[in-house]
């Protein structure tokens, strides 16, 4: 990182920690909606970090869009600032104008036939934000990027373990707001979220591994910190490796989709993204089992902060791909290039 | 209180023009290994071979980081960790000169009187010098601060007496580097130890004892010194340093990319053996292994790189050991999960099998060597500031 990039790691730090406490958290899960901190966080530019300067954007590259949604992890925001960011740099890569309001990812990808004309029916499954979302976004099989309005549109909320918006969103002869072709594989959403997701991951895991050090600094047992106890030293230790394996490869690809894009014909940053969901996914077993574990019963209380983070970790394992079906593709592509390859590929 | 900057990893990104020194490396590889078994390549930094270690040194590959007046090359870390990391990646057979190259060399190009430096060096950067480190003995693993063999300074030199203990290649090593109680009246341990720089050649009363490990090969050994006459300028470094040094030293050990590529071949013969028929879970499994290499080396790499802007990154090398090693341990039982092929014997059952049955009797190794797991996890624990 550069310095004006830790300098914006910094700011969020403060402004989150500043704007996020527990209170806030427990109202956030009863509302899902707060019109006052997204707009601080749209003002600050948050949503637009991909986005290009002459658009209005931050011009970031996706190093910086990692350090906000891994602040975003870290601080449990319970708004769909990741979800923006990816709308923004989809609706500019596919040479679309950048629309303002709060944008609805549709994860899966759209048949073509369901957008066909102007209007689209069909249904999308967890949708993040989506009651909340002023248009929808999303790729269709023959990789176009289609922009939905919110007109004529149902939503059924539903929510992840950690009463996070996930809505199932009905489009009955919704009118199609723009289209436009993308180089982008037609699971494009799928790859990206996966990304944003990694680095949530990685920031709620930072967080675990903060509010674990903390608390058994201050428990006392048997007449001392439960931190001077070695069987805790042990399992915060594995913590932290736990923490910063997720951490490295995540911005690790991060950095490789701005080098080498999403569709080159060469070698592109599937691979690191695919490596980036797969290790997040899979550490959020040991990250949150060992958190839960070091706390004790308090950290099984709706009233402790751990809780807010473990039970996002748990639903974004598996949102856009936990580590078995990333796994999948990687061996796929490990056999593919046979065992002689693997250090060519690791190097590359 | 934490601090999560000693924990992040950088992304360090490899100064283009290293590039043709990994493709020299490569072919030159390519061509000397042509003919090494994956059962051979499997020992890694284990596998002895002095003419192969020749060779890298012919090339100018061992000793790199050295003065050239001493015989080394003066090239920098950097263009070193291609050169390990390629080696090691390969499986070359590289334990010869290993110690020699990694911790010893440098050591001595630190703290080495010019003597010392002058007679050395140069072999080292040839590839012809075999180090031991004599440090365990068989009442101090662990709590190696305490250490009871004695140097005790007399008229002509040092005079030293005690036992040193799973010392890998004593038996055939030039040198030793051991760390020895000089001051026995201090009061803390950690004081009153030095290090030595001894020829076991010219040495009389040292007598290695190797000890078969459970491969059934010997490897290490039991040192003992009885009455060893050490000439004067044996010590390395300061009296009454040792610990300090020692703790340097060990921090060479835990910052490369050994601790993630010992059981590299084994990763690409399972590889080679599911292909065409693997299940989609098998696929899931080892593709959680690849990305576990993915982001070993990211790690391992930005450690390189904080090394060579100056920085101290001494708690994200520990965790890349720690991470390293739980990666290499359990792959081979995730090979036996995933293919029916028995571990095996030299000699016997395909490539993979030997190679299999290799690394599932080296693992426990992994965790051992250099400092254990615990003591290691200690180490994170302090970088945690919970210690
Ligand atoms: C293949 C191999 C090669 C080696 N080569 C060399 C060499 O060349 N030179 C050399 O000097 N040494 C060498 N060693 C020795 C190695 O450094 C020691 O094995 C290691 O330091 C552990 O010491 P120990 O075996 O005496 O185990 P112990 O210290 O007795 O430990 C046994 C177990 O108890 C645990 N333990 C010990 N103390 C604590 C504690 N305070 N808290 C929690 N757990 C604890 C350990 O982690 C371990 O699990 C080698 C070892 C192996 C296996």
């Amino acid at each position: 990182m550069n310095e004006a990039q830790t300098i914006l790691d910094d700011s969020l730090s403060r402004f989150f920690a500043d704007s996020i406490d527990r209170e806030y958290l427990t109202r956030l899960e009863e509302i899902s909606w707060d019109d006052a901190l997204w707009s601080r966080c749209i003002e600050q530019g948050l949503g637009l970090v991909l986005v290009s300067e002459t658009q209005g954007g931050m011009g970031g590259s996706w190093l910086e869009a990692f350090i906000v949604a891994r602040a975003c992890g870290r601080y449990a925001v319970p708004l769909p600032i990741p979800e923006q960011i990816l709308a923004g740099w989809l609706t500019e890569t596919a040479g679309l104008a950048p629309r303002a309001g709060v944008a609805g990812i549709l994860p899966e990808v759209i048949a073509t036939a369901a957008v066909a004309g102007d209007r689209a029916t069909f249904t999308a499954e967890r949708v993040p934000w989506g009651r909340h979302a002023e248009h929808f976004i999303g790729l269709t099989t023959d990789s176009e990027l289609v922009v939905l309005d919110r007109a004529n549109t149902k939503a059924i909320t539903e929510a992840n373990l950690a009463r996070e918006p996930r809505d199932k969103i009905s489009f009955e002869a919704t009118p199609i707001l723009a289209r436009a072709k993308v180089a982008l594989p037609a699971s494009g959403v799928r790859w990206l979220g996966a990304l944003l997701r990694s680095a949530q991951i990685a920031g709620a895991a930072t967080a675990c591994l903060e509010l674990s050090v903390k608390y058994t600094s201050e428990r006392e047992q048997f007449g001392r910190a439960l931190s001077q106890f070695q069987a805790i030293q042990q399992q915060l230790a594995e913590l932290a490796g736990a923490m910063a394996s997720v951490d490295t490869i995540a911005m690790a690809a991060c950095l490789a989709l701005d080098e080498r894009g999403l569709a080159s014909a060469g070698r592109d940053a599937k691979f690191e993204i695919a490596s980036a969901k797969c290790r997040a996914s899979e550490a959020v077993e040991p990250i949150t089992r060992i958190s839960h574990q070091v706390h004790g019963a308090i950290g099984f209380t709706y009233e402790y902060d751990l809780q807010f983070l473990t039970r996002r970790l748990w639903s974004w394992r598996a949102e856009f791909g936990a580590n078995g079906e990333w796994g999948e593709y990687l061996g796929q592509v490990a056999l593919q290039e046979g065992g002689d390859n693997l250090w060519r590929y690791l190097t590359a | 209180m934490l601090n999560l900057n000693s924990l992040r990893f950088p992304r360090f990104e490899f100064p283009a023009d290293l590039a043709p020194l990994r493709a020299e490396v490569r072919e030159f590889l390519a061509q000397e290994l042509e003919h090494y078994s994956p059962l051979v390549r499997s020992y890694s930094w284990d596998g002895i071979d002095p003419e192969f270690s020749r060779k890298l040194g012919a090339r100018g590959w061992v000793g790199m980081t050295l003065p050239k007046e001493y015989g080394g090359h003066g090239r920098s870390a950097l263009e070193r960790y291609v050169v390990v990391e390629e080696v090691l990646a390969a499986g070359a057979p590289v334990g010869y000169h290993w110690v020699a190259d990694r911790q010893s060399g440098p050591m001595i190009a630190r703290l080495g009187t010019e003597a010392q430096k002058q007679t050395i060096l140069p072999a080292i950067a040839r590839g012809e010098a075999c180090f031991a480190i004599g440090m365990s003995e068989p009442n101090s693993g662990s709590d190696l601060a305490s250490v009871k063999t004695r140097a005790e300074r007399v008229a002509d030199g040092w005079l030293v007496n005690g036992t040193k203990i799973w010392t890998t290649l004593a038996h055939r090593a030039n040198y030793m580097i051991a760390l020895l109680r000089t001051d026995s009246s201090s009061d803390s341990k950690h004081r009153g130890l030095s290090q030595f720089l001894i020829d076991l050649r010219a040495v009389k009363g040292i007598s290695p004892r190797p000890i078969r490990d459970l491969t059934g090969r010997g490897h290490f050994n039991e040192v003992s010194f009885v009455d060893a006459l050490l000439p004067p300028d044996a010590l390395l470094g300061n009296e009454g340093e040792g610990w300090k040094q020692v703790m340097a030293e060990l921090a060479f050990e835990r910052s490369g990319p050994e601790r993630y590529l010992s059981c590299f071949v084994l990763l690409t013969q399972l590889i080679d053996v599911l292909k065409g028929r693997a299940s989609a879970t098998a696929l899931a499994k080892i593709g959680a292994e690849v990305a576990w290499a993915a982001s070993l080396r990211n790690m391992s790499l930005s450690v390189a790189g904080m090394l060579n802007a100056g920085l101290d990154p001494s708690l994200q090398a520990s965790v890349v050991k720690d991470l390293g090693c739980h990666f290499e341990q359990r792959l081979p039982g995730l090979a036996q999960e995933l293919v029916a092929l028995e571990p095996a014997l030299a000699g016997s059952g395909v490539d993979y099998q030997q190679v299999l049955g290799n690394l599932i009797q080296l693992a426990p190794s992994f965790s051992l060597r250099g400092g254990t797991l615990e003591i290691l996890r200690g180490i994170i624990a302090r970088g945690l500031g919970v210690r």
